[in-house]
C-alpha cells in the first residue's frame, strides 16, 4: 500500500471537517475491510482516511425502540455484534442466517453495516437482505440528515447517492412480526465464492396465499433491484407452481442479467427461476 | 500525519510502544518491528486465516487491519497463548494428532479453534469445520484438524490431559 493519512475523529464534527474537501482521495472507513483490499491491489488510493470508529452517536449501538416497531443498528455497528444479538435473532432470523454465510469470522468481527452499504458493490450480501426487510438508513451530514430506503441508496456499479460529507449513520429495520424472510446465495464455483446471484424474499403468507411480499435480486446486476413484475405475479396470489412459474418469467424478463465468470446470462436467468420459486416454498414451509 | 505516530498498546499481556506509519497493516508491524514470526501473511486478504490474531479478546485478519488502529488494545499473538512452561491445550492436541504436514497455516487454525472451543465448548463437526472455513490447509490435514479440535475440546471439558491412545479409543 502507499503511504496516507490516518484520521480518528472523536466526534462527528471533527469527522466532517476532515471529510469535508472534496477530494476523492479522502474517504471514511468503517471497518476497512474493503478498503484494505482496495488499498493492497492499490485500485484505491487514499490520500486520507477518516475512521468513524470514534464518532459515537448514532453510528454506535444496536437497540430496538420502546415500541419494538424498529430495530436500529448503528452504521458502525459490526456483523458479528448482529450475528450474536439474541434481538435481533428473535426479530430478524434471516438477517442472523445470512450473516453465517458471510466470509469468516475475522472478517465479521470487523466488517461495519454503514461501511458494507457505502461500498456498493452488487455482490454483497446484506444489500438486498437489508432491501428486502424494507430497511431504511439514516444518512447524517454537516448540515443535517435524512432517511431514505435503502434500496434508493445504489446508483449503480460502487456507486451510491451518497453527496459530499454524508454518512451512513444507521440502518432502521421495521419489525414485521407476519412476514418470514430468507436469503439465498447463489455460488456456481465454490460454496464460499461470490455469489452469481443472491436472492432475498420477504413475504407476508396466510398459508399459502401471499398477502403481501418483496424480492430482491442482487449480484446478477449493477445493484441490489426489486423485481416489481415477479412481486405483482405474486402478490394476493397462492403460491401455486403456476404463479411460481410467471413470477419465474416476469423476474427473468425484468432483471438485464449480463454474462460474466460466474456464469451466462441464459444460465444466470435460469437458476433465478429455480431459486426464487424455491426461496418462496422455503418461506411458506417455515 | 501521513508520518509516523507512536502507538502504546498491550501485546501478549505486555505494554509496548512502536512507532509506525499509516498505511502499515498490523502483520507488517508484528513480524517485521516487533519480531514475531507465528502469524504470517499468506493470501493478504482475510481468507486463508494464517495471519489470525486477537483484537482485544476477537480473532482479526492482521493482514487487512492498519497497525494503528491497536492503539489502547490489547492483542494477543499465537506466542502468547502459553505460559511458556506448558502448551495450550489446542497446540497439544494437533501435535499428538499430527494435524498438520510444512506448518505453515497451524498459528491461525490453533488461534481460530481456541477461539472455537470459548463459542462452543462442545463442537459438532459441522461447528468446527464452518467456524474454520476462513482457514486453509494447502496440505490439506482437514481431517486430523478436525480431530485435533475435537481432542482439546474433550480435553478442555474434563480439565485433564490423559493419555492420547485411551482418549482416541474412548
Amino acid at each position: 500500500m502507499l503511504g496516507f493519512e490516518l484520521s480518528e475523529p472523536a466526534t462527528l464534527d471533527e469527522a466532517f471537517d476532515l471529510l469535508a474537501d472534496g477530494d476523492p482521495g479522502v474517504r471514511p472507513m468503517g471497518g476497512g475491510t474493503a478498503l484494505m483490499l482496495m488499498m493492497k491491489a492499490q485500485i484505491f488510493k487514499p490520500e486520507r482516511l477518516v475512521s468513524l470508529r470514534n464518532v459515537g452517536g448514532c453510528f454506535d449501538g444496536l437497540r430496538i425502540d420502546a415500541d419494538q416497531s424498529h430495530i436500529r443498528i448503528g452504521g458502525m455497528t459490526t456483523f458479528a455484534e448482529i450475528e450474536r444479538s439474541p434481538m435481533v435473532l428473535q426479530h430478524l432470523p434471516a438477517v442472523v442466517r445470512t450473516m453465517k454465510t458471510l466470509a469468516n469470522i475475522r472478517v465479521r468481527h470487523v466488517a461495519s453495516v454503514g461501511g458494507n452499504l457505502a461500498h456498493a458493490d452488487p455482490h454483497l450480501d446484506l444489500p438486498p437482505v437489508w432491501m428486502a426487510h424494507a430497511a431504511s438508513i439514516r444518512i447524517v451530514s454537516k448540515s443535517g440528515e435524512r432517511v431514505i430506503p435503502v434500496e434508493d441508496l445504489f446508483a449503480g456499479y460502487y456507486e451510491t447517492t451518497l453527496g459530499d460529507g454524508e454518512l451512513i449513520g444507521e440502518v432502521i429495520v421495521p419489525v414485521r412480526p407476519e412476514w418470514t424472510s430468507t436469503y439465498v446465495k447463489v455460488t456456481t464455483r465454490s460454496a464460499h465464492d461470490w455469489p452469481a446471484l443472491g436472492i432475498a424474499v420477504s413475504a407476508n403468507l396466510q398459508g399459502q396465499r401471499v398477502n403481501d411480499l418483496r424480492l430482491v435480486l442482487s449480484a446478477a446486476l449493477d445493484r441490489p433491484t426489486r423485481l416489481d413484475a415477479a412481486e405483482n405475479e405474486l402478490r394476493g396470489s397462492d403460491l401455486s407452481e403456476a404463479a411460481l412459474k410467471r413470477a419465474g418469467e416476469a423476474a427473468v424478463a425484468e432483471a438485464d442479467i449480463h454474462s460474466d465468470s460466474r456464469g451466462s446470462a441464459a444460465y444466470k436467468q435460469h437458476l433465478l427461476r429455480v431459486h426464487l420459486s424455491r426461496a418462496m416454498h422455503s418461506l411458506a414451509g417455515a | 500525519m501521513t508520518d509516523a505516530r507512536t502507538i502504546r498498546f498491550t501485546l501478549n499481556g505486555a505494554p509496548v510502544s512502536v512507532s509506525v506509519m499509516p498505511h502499515e497493516t498490523l502483520i507488517e508491524m508484528l513480524s517485521l518491528r516487533l519480531e514475531l514470526k507465528g502469524a504470517r501473511e499468506s493470501c493478504g486478504q482475510g481468507l486463508c486465516g494464517c495471519c489470525t490474531v486477537y483484537v482485544n479478546g476477537k480473532s482479526v485478519s492482521s493482514c487487512l487491519y492498519l497497525a494503528q488502529l491497536v492503539d489502547g488494545a490489547k492483542v494477543v499473538t499465537i506466542e502468547g497463548i502459553n505460559d511458556g512452561a506448558e502448551l495450550d491445550p489446542v497446540q497439544q492436541a494437533f501435535i499428538e494428532v499430527g494435524a498438520f504436514q510444512c506448518g505453515f497455516c497451524t498459528p491461525g487454525f490453533i488461534m481460530m479453534a481456541r477461539e472455537l472451543l470459548d463459542v462452543h465448548p462442545n463442537p459438532t463437526e459441522d461447528e468446527i469445520r464452518h467456524y474454520l472455513i476462513g482457514n486453509l490447509c494447502r496440505c490439506s490435514a482437514y481431517p486430523e484438524i478436525v480431530e485435533a479440535v475435537k481432542l482439546a475440546a474433550r480435553r478442555r471439558a474434563a480439565g485433564t490431559t490423559p493419555a492420547l491412545a485411551e482418549e482416541l479409543s474412548a
